[in-house]
């Protein structure tokens, strides 16, 4: 995967004579965004052509390439386990519309941003509006970062995040929606 | 550039006698909701007490008189204007759209622009009944004589965690680009239709469903071409033809919600989210804190959290 944070933080902590150490959230940890966009990030990224087909079927591939910006939560090839259903399939399209927004929130959010905010709430958490009205909570398992998902889902922050030039993308090991939570019996 | 609003401003054009700044409109007419979804209860009911308009006239374009006559009309002690929010063809007479007016506060940027934003609807705009065509029976809505699809029901209800939201007490059924919702005893409650399905490019809109015409902000933030018209329902904006009434595009995705000055941040925000290119404006500090959503940076107050400010991103 492409790690547009790593090579990008280095100059950054050079030239800031302050240091990357004092940072705040919102401060020097914004560096130099990609030029290109998240639906072109995911594209770039072979891990994720799981998630590229759900993009595509859905119709959403131009909203992640327009303004945003956005932060998408994304699940690897792995993630999509056979319990979740095949949401690429062109009879998913509302399915798979519905689990993506269950991964997008609004904004750019940095790991740092969410280290940040889980270290400053005194309850070793912080939560995040998806763009499906549900809620994803972080909180931290040792070096990583944790996100559950308003059923219940849980999920691991893995690899690097990549910044794009609208929003940024935040890989993750499982789909931040359960299957196995479904219905209760009517 | 952006415009700030601290809330003294706000409060300060509030209260002034005469503000022309507050009627000129340009068609953004919604800003925080003074209750909060108090002007949607009704909404999927084909409820609400709107004058009816035909046709298309004016179509979309509620926000365009938004902002006119309220300098007669404004209290003085807050800003107020009667907006147009809901737009529907009346199921009794098809020919007719229900408009419903509501009665919003409105904060406004420092040269006199109101702030907009949507509002999710309550109850994600469902409405009670059946599609056209489809007739309601016990476990959802059929066609008539068409038994096979209850078994398509059962498979559509496998999805039924990818609408699921917490507590929720609801079950959900998909099918045919319409969504159900069912209680547990599996009796439906009303049907919406979602992104992905009957609202998708190519689709044209469904005559029964409510949005919220998108004010001029949201075409000029999100840089949308000027030939569409642009609808808010249910967490998206789309962009419809005119002509045609067929959706385009999905412009964007939105949360609705409905962020105020004096009010408390929600639940939801608790990570810094501020748009790369902003981020050296509005870093967080011991004084404000910065979130962004729906187009919007909110500036709110690190202690006690209530927002103190929006902030427009026009560049």
């Amino acid at each position: 995967m492409r790690t547009m944070m790593r090579w990008a933080l280095a100059p950054v902590c050079v030239l800031a004579l302050a240091g990357c150490g004092e940072q705040k959230a919102g401060e020097a940890n914004a560096a130099a965004p990609s030029n290109r966009t998240i639906t072109a990030t995911l594209k770039d990224d072979r891990s994720f052509g799981t998630l590229e087909r759900v993009l595509d079927n859905a119709a959403l591939g131009d909203v992640l390439a327009g303004k945003g910006p956005y932060t998408v939560f994304a699940p690897s090839d792995a993630a999509f386990t056979a319990s979740a259903g095949d949401l690429g399939d062109e009879a998913m399209k509302a399915q798979g519309a519905a689990m993506l927004r269950a991964h997008i929130v609004p904004g750019a959010l940095t790991r740092a941003d969410i280290l940040s905010a889980i270290n400053r709430g005194g309850s070793g958490t912080a939560e995040m509006r998806t763009m499906a009205n549900s809620l994803l909570t972080f909180s931290k398992e040792g070096d990583a970062i944790i996100v559950t998902g308003d059923n219940g889902a849980r999920a691991k922050l893995t690899g690097d995040e990549s910044v794009a030039s609208n929003g940024v993308v935040q890989p993750v090991d499982a789909l931040l929606v359960k299957p196995a939570a479904a219905a209760p019996a009517a | 550039m952006y415009k700030l609003v601290p809330i003294t401003t706000a409060l300060v054009l509030a209260l002034a006698a005469a503000q022309p700044a507050l009627a000129q409109g340009h068609g953004n007419g919604k800003g925080g909701d003074k209750h909060e979804g108090g002007g949607h209860q009704d909404r999927g009911n084909g409820g609400g007490n709107g004058h009816q308009d035909r046709g298309d006239q004016g179509r979309g374009n509620g926000h365009e008189n938004r902002g006119q006559g309220n300098g007669q009309d404004r209290r003085a002690d807050r800003a107020d204007v009667r907006a147009l929010e809901v737009v529907r063809v009346d199921p009794r007479h098809m020919d007719r759209e229900v408009r419903r007016e509501v009665e919003r506060q409105v904060f406004q940027t420092r040269d006199g622009r109101p702030v907009v934003y949507f509002q999710r609807e309550r109850d994600r705009g469902l409405i009670a009944g059946c599609p056209p065509g489809l007739a309601k029976k016990n476990n959802g809505c059929l066609p008539p004589g068409q038994a096979r699809q209850i078994a398509r029901a059962v498979e559509a209800d496998r999805y039924d965690w990818l609408w699921r939201t917490r507590d929720d007490a609801y079950n959900y059924r998909y099918d045919s680009g319409y969504l159900y919702r069912v209680d547990r005893q599996g009796s439906l409650l009303g049907w919406l239709p979602v992104l992905g399905g009957a609202l998708s490019p190519g689709s044209a809109w469904p005559s029964q469903f409510a949005y919220q015409p998108a004010p001029e902000y949201y075409s000029s933030y999100f840089g949308l071409p000027s030939n569409q018209q642009y609808r808010y329902a249910d967490g998206a904006l789309y962009g419809v033809d005119p002509q045609t009434q067929m959706i385009s595009q999905v412009a964007a995705l939105l949360t609705g919600q409905n962020l105020s000055v004096g009010q408390a941040l929600p639940s939801g925000y608790d990570v810094y989210n501020v748009p790369y290119a902003y981020r050296d404006q509005y870093a967080d500090n011991a004084n404000a804190m910065y979130r962004y959503n729906d187009g919007y940076v909110y500036q709110a107050d690190p202690k006690t959290q209530l927002i103190t400010a929006v902030i427009q991103l026009l560049t």
